[in-house]
């Protein structure tokens, strides 16, 4: 059983990585074939640089056009951050101290979480948000909330055998792969991850970019017809 | 191994990026303007996003890379592209999307591949490449009629000078009162502007481009360049938003080279003129206007001060706004070329604007668009709600001739 779990979540991790390279295959064939005056890429000055990191970390977009949605988004993102830090204490040995410092906002972040995934449940099922959510994002939170609840549970009531959960987890990131703890709550925490890392909607990756982009083309708004 | 053609194969490196960037949010929606009159979220942008991520995966997805392309249904590749023909290219999802997709250039671009795959374009819109063929412009009419119906006598036009104006086809064809009124003020400005002949200022290339019927752009493009270089021009003037648009946007990639002249919207022209104290205005007019924003200068190419600069030169003028303007304006049905296509959902976005405008108790419609123009007029007829339109230049002519017009 153990080893059948070692094996999925590597032929799991394998899957993300043949999707990304796929996805990153095709924009290198793009680019190969557009005209050399086309826009290739992101243009990114400086300035574009800045703004762009400010739309990603503060959603700004979003912000914009529904700040009632953006409270629940921002909060969900920015706890998710924190917890992804404080669980990098299971892939890193030693620990550093940027991860040691990280754990007790990851263990606040981890009650802000699925507060914040039922906010935004509420938001898009009760305040006629549903009309305008794709049933994809629908099971994507209701993922994301299982993982949140079930992580949860093992950090207040019933704990997993953390020397265990560190042994597989650091056995699987140095391909010296270990058996995982059986643990119900820890292998319904650890399937549902996979379920999420084998449906990652691909925007995590390109979001960011297409914001660098929408920055720059606001940038050159003003000079498209301005010599400013 | 030699793979079939790829969806992606006319999007350029970022617009395939926006297509994995979208979020299917469904904020977009929210500002559609073809949403709020169908209400078919069917044909909505993220809609068309996923279905488009379908297609994609079915010519670069990894069965596709193995084993070759598998079969689309052809039923759904019909819904898809009539979805992506019947939007307006507005601007405005783009303009609301939380991630900033530049949804103006990118439905253009799936209509490309859809063109290279024999899907569309639709309705009339196969016929426009043959008409600008024949006759130079979209409407097939003759180059003889473009600028003899509407030209002010008066008006001399040099052989050469650093400004040149550009008509272009809708406003010459559909438009006229618009054209007239372009060059009444460029006259009243002073300044000697040289035009094309009527035979020599063809299409833009505005309506092709917005089709996904590129082939001849290229070539349009470099006719009207050297055109206007010959004649020694410096700065070109069009009052057209989407010739403005693929001029500053799209003409420098088409010719191949930067521009040798610069591209400007007469409002700005007319803003700069009334600056250097070019243009007065020999008496007030006691009106009050409401003034519509054209997604392609506005969202397109930025221009939404000095349409209203110039309005607030005019004494005695109170401008009005509609709640959604500027960035956020409401599209008013003509764009993208879908006008004639999807006839009645350009007449009820028409009828939306004309239903706030007349509500808001203004005196006129103030437009600065030829095909806002022809559509917005076409929307009034046998509408219970009426209300006077006017295009910017054809007031600001009329304010200018000493007698009230």
């Amino acid at each position: 059983m153990g080893w059948l779990i070692v094996a999925a979540t590597y032929a799991v991790i394998a899957a993300f990585y043949v999707r990304l390279g796929l996805h990153a295959l095709s924009w290198w064939e793009a680019v190969r074939r557009s005209p050399p005056s086309a826009p290739r890429g992101i243009g990114a000055s400086a300035r574009a640089f800045v703004g762009a990191a400010v739309d990603v970390v503060f959603l700004r977009r979003l912000l914009m056009v529904n700040p009632a949605l953006w409270v629940g988004e921002w909060v969900f993102h920015a706890a998710l951050f924190v917890i992804i830090l404080r669980h990098l204490r299971y892939f890193m040995n030693p620990i550093p101290a940027w991860v040691v410092w990280a754990q007790t906002p990851g263990w606040i972040a981890g009650f802000l979480l699925p507060g914040a995934l039922l906010y935004l449940l509420a938001i898009r099922l009760l305040t006629g948000q549903e009309k305008f959510s794709s049933t994809a994002n629908l099971l994507m939170l209701l993922d994301v909330l299982a993982i949140a609840v079930t992580g949860l549970l093992m950090s207040t009531r019933y704990r997993a055998d953390l020397a265990a959960v560190k042994l597989f987890m650091l056995g699987i990131v140095t391909f010296a792969p270990a058996p995982p703890p059986l643990s119900a709550l820890f292998l319904g925490h650890l399937g549902l991850v996979l379920v999420l890392l084998l449906y990652l909607p691909s925007h995590v990756f390109t979001a960011p970019l297409a914001m660098m982009a929408a920055r720059s083309r606001e940038l050159e708004l003003r000079r498209v017809l301005h010599d400013a | 191994m030699t793979r079939d053609r790829s969806f992606g194969q006319e999007l350029s490196p970022r617009q395939l990026i926006e297509i994995d960037a979208c979020t299917q949010c469904g904020e977009c929606l929210k500002h559609c303007p073809v949403q709020t009159v169908t209400g078919n979220p069917a044909i909505s942008p993220p809609e068309k996003i996923r279905l488009f991520r379908e297609f994609l995966r079915t010519t670069d997805g990894i069965k596709a890379r193995l084993g070759g392309a598998a079969a689309v249904d052809p039923r759904l590749l019909e819904d898809f592209t009539k979805a992506v023909y019947e939007c307006t290219t507005c601007g405005a999802c783009g303009q609301n999307c939380p991630v900033g997709i530049f949804t103006q250039r990118l439905w253009p671009a799936m209509r490309k591949e859809l063109v290279k795959r024999g899907l569309g374009p639709l309705g009339p819109q196969p016929n426009l490449p043959g008409a600008i063929e024949r006759t130079g412009n979209p409407y097939d009419k003759p180059a003889a009629e473009r600028y003899a119906p509407w030209f002010p006598q008066q008006v001399q036009v040099a052989e050469r000078a650093e400004i040149a104006y550009y008509a272009g086809c809708t406003g010459a064809y559909e438009a006229q009162p618009m054209v007239r009124g372009d060059v009444l003020v460029l006259h009243a400005a002073g300044v000697p502007f040289t035009m094309l002949p009527a035979e020599e200022e063809v299409c833009c290339g505005f309506p092709l481009f917005i089709t996904g019927q590129h082939d001849r752009l290229a070539d349009l493009t470099k006719r009207l360049v050297d055109g206007y270089a010959a004649r020694g021009v410096k700065t070109l003037v069009c009052s057209c938003p989407c010739c403005v648009n693929i001029m500053s946007r799209d003409w420098p990639a088409l010719y191949g080279a930067a521009l040798p002249f610069k591209i400007r919207h007469i409002t700005q022209f007319v803003a700069d003129a009334f600056r250097q104290g070019k243009l007065r205005l020999p008496r007030e007019l006691r009106e009050s206007v409401i003034y519509h924003d054209p997604c392609y200068l506005s969202r397109g190419v930025g221009v939404i001060e000095e349409p209203r600069e110039v309005l607030r030169s005019i004494p005695g003028l109170t401008v009005l706004e509609f709640e959604q303007h500027g960035l956020n304006s409401r599209c008013c049905g003509s764009g993208g070329a879908a006008r004639k296509v999807f006839h009645d959902n350009a007449i009820a976005m028409g009828r939306l604007t004309i239903d706030e405008a007349v509500a808001k108790q203004a005196d006129r419609l103030i437009l600065s668009c030829p095909a806002c123009y022809a559509k917005v007029n076409e929307a009034m007829q046998g509408y219970e709600k009426q209300i006077r339109i006017t295009d910017i230049m054809e007031l600001l002519a009329s304010v200018l001739a000493e007698e009230p017009g």
